[in-house]
């Protein structure tokens, strides 16, 4: 086993690296993939319904570790499953927040499911806008994949015939609470879309797989796998070809090459024994997230690739983009006081959205570029935060709790930054991981335009609240920290040009041509949409891709 | 729990592809009890807590705030949730919440002997009730008692968290969170979308 070479090695087992090494292994290519961490237990490493009281701190976590937290998903219920022993720096004055789950399968464990698809307002931005580059692929080419991905995974929505998001092919949608008729006739008078999100969660039996059984707590990890995640709907598919060996608590730190620079497999550090390993294929798929595979690229450095292996061009790790990421308005809904509790929280926030509709006509009829859109949230959640911080006490204030209980609501804003020359991640000269490799320094700000967009929401969520017989609280101080979305791209843009781009048209390294990447870096932006759905159809896309190029003898099959 | 595991994937199984189920009237907004994994040395035992932080005089004074602040009334409050003991565990494991918390104490029995000649836990629950009112509603703030209304917020603040966690708290809103449904639940008043003609529930 020692000197096998494998067909493909693939680093990483989330969104990107689940759907290559699936479709690979059913290829009939032999796969040996590389995941960081160790593989989860559904059963004692998600929530598996466990109540607030059931967790030493309430599900607040330890006091001691609530300031190291990063994010949202990593609480007291997944405690294990999130793992930060990898740091990372920012140069001073700038702040990153980077949520990283090692664990097999990924952030596809915990993701928040929404799963809109890019559209040609998107590919062709520039064109449109004048700002940047058009992406080298249109909807039309893209789109047999994403009804592909769509189907595999089930997706949750309507058609919504928006000139701004493509539909494609769903499942029924989620029901709408009070909450949503509420907004939604809000929406009607500002003039702004309120519908179904698409959500990538099982509203009914999906290929094998269990419907949702609504209990709201999908960020904690769905114990039965109705919705998508790589171990509960890719991973056992390439499994059962016998093509795959899964190599886990393997943290990859190099891709290897040959005399000629080519890529001849991954040195990976096995972070049981410490040791470094290396593992040899006629190809390398690097799926590790945006901002790990590029630090796994800029950390192979050889006499042929001085500056990172696939860097002729300078731009690995440059043109960074982010999410911003916010509470645009919060306030309450004055018709709902008193009503009976109602499960409103069974989606887990993504059963309704405000798509882009900003700047669909004319590129520049707001003050900024592009657009972004909203989820709107609220009603009864499983904590009444609005509580903590109610006048009085008394049979009074617990009455008034009851009372206000189903009426809360939220808008958080998804904005996309512009590429610019000063966001991007290199590797940090002087810090090193604890296993002596250079970390990912990451230099990030928000752009003008994001900005725009920011205040542009806080108006227009407010308008919306008032229009809905709403009572506003508040409009939102500071966005998030950049990184919170964990929605970052653009660290290895494809494109048609060599000297520009790291890959080209089909995430294949226009350098190193035995060298793919399957994750968010390929991007050129990171537009209004998530980006989980894109990752799989671009995955798939490429991983054919590279299919096709083993049968055209281009890589030679062990 | 493995067993319960099995169980309960197996009910999720039934609720999920059988159609006859999600038709059946008692089943459209169904909540399975789920007989969560419970975890038997965490479970409040009344009578039997050692305070980790407070003094016991100081506990006690915990422990009579968060029932005013929640009381029993129609329906439990938090010294029944044993809300006084989260707090004890809380503060216990965070050092940077102690110094607010022992001192606001300190400045409760003062604020109360300079005001009626007795410590808080000595006086009536009438006379603590006028106490607190100053501290804990705006429209009777007076000046001069910043730091007891900044602790009095804290300590509702630690009431609401341990209250709404718990299991009565959750009985208390009639919580949904965790129950199980056959079907994505729906509004139900679509012939009046904009809610504006509901009948107003109890208040």
């Amino acid at each position: 086993m020692a000197n096998q070479i494998y067909d493909v090695i693939v680093i990483g087992t989330g969104a990107g690296g689940g759907m290559a090494i699936k479709t690979l292994c059913e290829a009939g290519l032999k796969v040996c993939a590389l995941n960081a961490g160790r593989r989860l237990d559904p059963e004692k490493d998600f929530r598996y319904h466990r109540m607030p009281w059931d967790m030493k701190f309430h599900g607040l976590d330890d006091p001691k570790r609530r300031g190291e937290s990063f994010g949202y998903m990593d609480n007291e219920y997944t405690k294990a499953a999130w793992d930060h022993e990898i740091p990372f720096t920012t140069p001073p004055g700038m702040k990153w927040m980077w949520p990283r789950c090692n664990a097999v399968g990924g952030k596809t464990n915990f993701w928040g499911r929404s799963s809109a698809r890019f559209g040609d307002i998107d590919f062709r931005a520039a064109s449109l806008d004048g700002c940047d580059v058009d992406w080298p692929i249109t909807h039309d080419e893209i789109s047999p994949f994403y009804t592909r991905v769509e189907k595999m995974i089930g997706v949750a929505s309507t058609v919504q015939n928006r000139p701004s998001n493509p539909d494609g092919s769903y499942l029924p949608p989620f029901k709408f609470r009070c909450l949503d008729y509420i907004l939604q006739a809000g929406c009607d008078q500002v003039g702004v879309p309120y519908l179904p999100d698409r959500c990538a969660q099982l509203t009914q039996p999906h290929e094998g797989h269990p419907a949702c059984h609504f209990c709201g707590e999908c960020t904690t990890g769905c114990d039965v796998g109705s919705f998508f995640s790589t171990p509960y709907f890719l991973l056992p598919k390439a499994e059962a070809t016998k093509n795959l060996e899964l190599r886990t608590d393997a943290l990859a730190k190099n891709v290897l090459v040959d005399e000629n620079g080519q890529a001849k497999g991954v040195a990976y550090i096995d972070r049981k024994t410490k040791q470094e390993v290396e593992v040899y294929g006629r190809a390398v798929i690097v799926a590790a997230s945006c901002i790990e595979s590029a630090r796994i690229m800029l950390n192979s450095k050889s006499r042929h690739w001085p500056n990172g292996i696939a860097n002729s061009s300078g731009q690995l790790g440059r043109n960074l983009c982010d999410h911003l990421y916010g509470e645009s308005a919060r306030g309450s809904l004055p018709q709902l006081l008193g009503q009976p509790s109602f499960p409103d929280h069974v989606g887990d926030s993504t059963i309704a959205w405000m798509p882009r509709w900003q700047n669909l006509k004319d590129p520049h009829e707001e003050k900024f570029i592009r657009g972004y859109s909203v989820y709107p949230d609220g009603g009864c959640e499983e904590f009444p935060g609005f509580a903590t911080d109610m006048d009085g006490f008394g049979s009074s204030f617990k009455r008034e709790v009851k009372r206000r209980y189903p009426t809360p609501v939220s808008f958080g804003i998804q904005a996309p930054t512009l590429r610019s020359d000063t966001n991007f991640m290199d590797l940090d000269p002087e810090v090193k991981d604890p296993y002596g490799i250079p970390v990912a320094r990451i230099h990030f700000e928000w752009d003008e335009n994001v900005l725009k967009m920011w205040e542009h929401s806080k108006q227009v969520c407010a308008e919306v609240l008032r229009a809905a017989g709403g009572e506003l609280e508040g409009t939102g101080d500071a966005p998030e920290i950049p990184g919170f979305s964990l929605h970052e791209t653009g660290t290895c843009r494809m494109g048609n040009d060599p000297k520009k781009f790291v890959t080209n048209r089909f995430g294949q390294t226009h350098d190193v041509p035995n060298l793919y990447v399957c994750d968010a870096g390929v991007f050129l932006n990171c537009t209004d949409k998530t980006t989980t759905i894109s990752i799989l159809a671009f995955s798939l896309r490429t991983s054919e891709h590279l299919i096709e190029n083993f049968r055209m003898g281009e890589h030679k099959a062990a | 729990m493995a067993g319960q595991g099995i169980q309960r994937r197996q009910v999720l199984r039934i609720l999920g592809t059988a159609a006859a189920a999600a038709q059946f009237p008692g089943f459209s907004r169904w909540g399975f009890a789920c007989g969560h994994i419970g975890n038997a040395a965490l479970q409040i035992k009344p009578g039997a807590y050692a305070p980790q932080f407070f003094s016991a005089a100081e506990y006690a004074t915990v422990e009579r705030l968060t029932e005013i602040i929640i009381p029993s009334d129609a329906t439990p409050g938090a010294k029944e949730a044993g809300v006084a003991e989260f707090i004890d565990f809380m503060v216990a494991n965070d050092p940077d919440a102690q110094y607010g918390f022992r001192t606001g104490i300190t400045w409760l029995d003062a604020y109360a002997e300079q005001s009626t000649g007795k410590r808080f836990m000595g006086l009536t629950p009438e006379q603590q009730t006028s106490l607190l009112e100053p501290l804990g509603f705006k429209d009777k703030a007076r000046p001069g008692q910043d730091a007891g209304r900044r602790f009095f917020a804290m300590m509702r603040e630690y009431t609401v968290t341990g209250f709404y966690t718990s299991k009565i708290g959750f009985e208390e809103l009639d919580n949904p969170a965790l129950k199980f449904y056959a079907e994505s639940p729906e509004c139900p008043h679509k012939d009046d979308r904009e809610h504006k003609h509901l009948s107003q529930a109890k208040s």
